[in-house]
């Protein structure tokens, strides 16, 4: 019943419909029912079998939502069709493009009866100026060009609409071979010499004849190089990255030297000012001690870029004081191995107990370690930088050598194998 | 208890700002081995999990129960002690950690925990089973209470002190507590010492390096011009 209803396109009724239900007396049934079509309504648009999925039985409105994009569920098709078919004839026509007036036909609305052939716009005819014998002679003349092959380059221009490849390809053999380039410079000089005399105040059109040849070559070159060269230009250009970033890398080395050196000074400094401090206290100049003493704390808060940053235990709450002496996860792996290794070797409890002075010295304690380690670190490389200058400047000037100042010689080891070196360097030299 | 809860309330104002009080507390483990392996278990020692007040004084006047977690393989691993003193006996062949919770009376105060490793055998002796004497493996730590609940600071405050000092404990912490941060102390001077002369050396060889990176721009400017 519904699905007539909805092929009619007609309104539910509002009376309640003859069911088969209705009809047998299922009072159950018929109880239900009104129910039922009042809850869901299908949206229009929507088709009935998608409705159904989505449906249930046990009157629960599906989960759609209203929208205001208009009518229904589905969009809105294009109406195709509506009005009347207009009239198409078989015409005949011409092109007037065409010199011959050969009449072809094509379907054509009876509306638009009598105007001309609508492509005839995009038949277009390029200007190509004239010239007389005497003109010629009188401004045309160059070297290099004859007045037939002039003759004969205007005539192939006119012919292929200055579409000088076709020209190039039809130029006549019986002339001297000519390049594109050639056939160009030759055709916008006599344009701008005649427009010249004849004081037409036309575009100048201004053929640069060496650059366009220095153009192709070079496309010509581009396009003629071999699988080989152009892998080796590939593994240049690569080359040349690898070279900046290794020099960004230096750069970036030098300024964390100085950042650590930085660090080692302000440390240092800052044990200078508690030492002097403690001095002063003792000598008993007021003034001079709350200086030094302000300087000290403002250094200190500057003091440790390197280092180890112990989260401030701020919180309001209960906490241990063993949490105080954990060390951030952000340390990293390596740091952390080496500060342990570091407290064995110094033979320190890595676990002491801890009281309010023994967490903030083992935590100040242990942001040293990793300001040595760092700066052991920096050392090294230093030290590998300073032993890879000199043998380049050995290998520069045979015979001769840089000094490195002995305190930086790590140790004797390293000196062996440096000396060792060094003297095999001196063999092959 | 109940009437102090009331009177100060289940949030009675909040916590007391720029208040902080600090109790020592030691935590650890005894064992002794029985001598031999016992027949029906196979239990080998028997141990006893403590957490103790570092001073002399009563604990249970802000600690209202203890948690121990023991092992998985234990009958009921999660037990709570509710009473001073807060410590738990038990029979056992291996060593686990041991979670430790310690819960305050006022509900507002986060529990804190702990973690100690049961410990039964000496690892320097070869043989765990000649050791006749009982082992002890205690920790000092310190509990911190930062900005505390009203309640907190007057249960805190109204500990019950049973005598002056220290109370008695296996380790002797003083002593340990000095000898660390002396240790601490002398490293950091180690410490602080080498990196000065890092620091020197470190700025020797950047001078250095500059110096050698001069020489060698003038060397292959100078051998560039003669070539």
């Amino acid at each position: 019943m519904a699905d007539v209803r909805d092929i009619l396109d007609l309104e539910t009724p509002a009376a309640p419909e003859v069911t088969k239900e209705a009809i047998l007396g299922s009072d159950k049934r018929a109880r239900k029912r009104p129910e039922n079509t009042r809850t869901s309504k299908r949206p229009e648009g929507m088709n009935r079998e998608v409705y159904a999925l989505i449906r249930q039985d046990n009157n629960v409105v599906p989960p759609l939502y209203p929208t205001d994009t208009g009518k229904g569920y589905s969009k809105i098709k294009a109406k195709l069709g509506m009005k009347r078919v207009r009239a198409w004839e078989w015409t005949p026509f011409t092109n007037p493009a065409r010199t011959d007036g050969a009449i072809f036909h094509h379907w054509r609305r009876v509306v638009d009866a009598g105007k001309e052939y609508p492509f005839a716009v995009f038949n277009k005819k390029v200007p190509i100026p004239t010239y007389t014998h005497t003109e010629y002679v009188q401004h045309l003349v160059t070297s290099g060009w004859t007045e037939a092959e002039t003759d004969h380059l205007f005539d192939l221009c006119k012919r292929f609409d200055l579409r000088f490849i076709i020209i190039h390809d039809r130029w006549d053999k019986k002339f001297t071979a000519r390049s594109v380039e050639d056939l160009k410079n030759r055709y916008y000089q006599v344009c701008a010499s005649l427009n010249k005399v004849k004081n037409q105040h036309e575009k100048i059109y201004h053929y640069d004849y060496e650059h366009e040849k220095k153009r192709k070559e070079q496309l010509k070159k581009l396009f003629e190089r071999t699988q080989k060269q152009v892998e080796e230009e590939q593994t240049l250009l690569i080359e040349l990255r690898k070279i900046e970033q290794r020099k960004k890398e230096r750069d970036r080395k030098t300024q964390d030297l100085q950042k650590l050196i930085t660090a080692a000074d302000n440390q240092t400094e800052t044990k200078k000012n508690d030492r002097k401090s403690s001095k002063k206290t003792n000598t008993t100049s007021r003034q001079k001690v709350s200086r030094s003493d302000s300087t000290n704390t403002g250094k200190l808060h500057v003091a440790e870029p390197t280092g180890i940053k112990f989260p401030d235990v701020k919180n309001s709450g209960v906490s241990l004081r063993s949490q105080r002496i954990k060390l951030p996860s952000s340390l990293g792996q390596k740091k952390m191995k080496g500060i342990e290794q570091t407290l064995v070797e110094l033979n320190i409890d890595s676990n002491p107990p801890p009281t309010e002075q023994i967490c903030q010295q083992f935590n100040e304690l242990r942001s040293d370690i990793v300001l040595h380690y760092e700066l052991k670190q920096a050392l090294n490389t230093c030290n590998f930088e300073l032993q890879s200058l000199r043998h380049q400047y050995e290998a520069m000037l045979p015979g001769q050598t840089l000094t490195i100042p002995p305190s930086l010689l790590p140790d004797q080891s390293v000196n062996k194998t440096d000396a060792a070196g060094s003297t095999t360097g001196a063999t092959n030299a | 208890m109940a009437s102090l809860s009331n009177e100060f309330g289940p949030d009675s104002g909040g916590r007391t700002k720029g208040v902080t009080i600090v109790k020592p507390i030691v935590f650890g483990n005894v064992a002794r081995f029985f001598g031999k392996k016992r027949e029906e278990d196979g239990h080998t020692h028997q141990w006893t999990v403590y957490v103790k007040p570092y001073l002399n004084e009563d604990m249970s006047g802000y600690v209202k129960k203890v948690h121990f977690k023991l092992h998985e393989s234990y009958n009921n691993p999660n037990r709570i002690v509710t009473k001073a003193p807060f410590e738990l006996t038990e029979t056992g062949w291996g060593e686990f950690e041991i979670a430790i919770k310690i819960y305050f009376h006022d509900p507002n105060e986060r529990h804190v925990t702990m973690y100690h490793i049961l410990k039964l055998f000496h690892h320097t002796t070869t043989d765990v089973r000649v050791t006749k004497h009982h082992l002890v493996s205690e920790f000092y730590d310190e509990i911190i209470f930062h900005d505390p609940t009203a309640l907190m600071v007057h249960l805190l405050n109204a500990t019950k002190v049973f005598g002056p000092g220290i109370g008695k404990h296996e380790t002797n912490f003083e002593e340990k507590k000095e000898k660390s941060l002396k240790a601490i102390m002398d490293a950091k001077e180690k410490i602080r010492k080498e990196v000065t002369e890092y620091k020197e050396k470190l700025t020797l060889a950047k001078e250095t390096i500059a110096k050698f990176k001069e020489k060698i721009a003038q060397q292959s400017k100078s051998g560039a011009g003669s070539i």
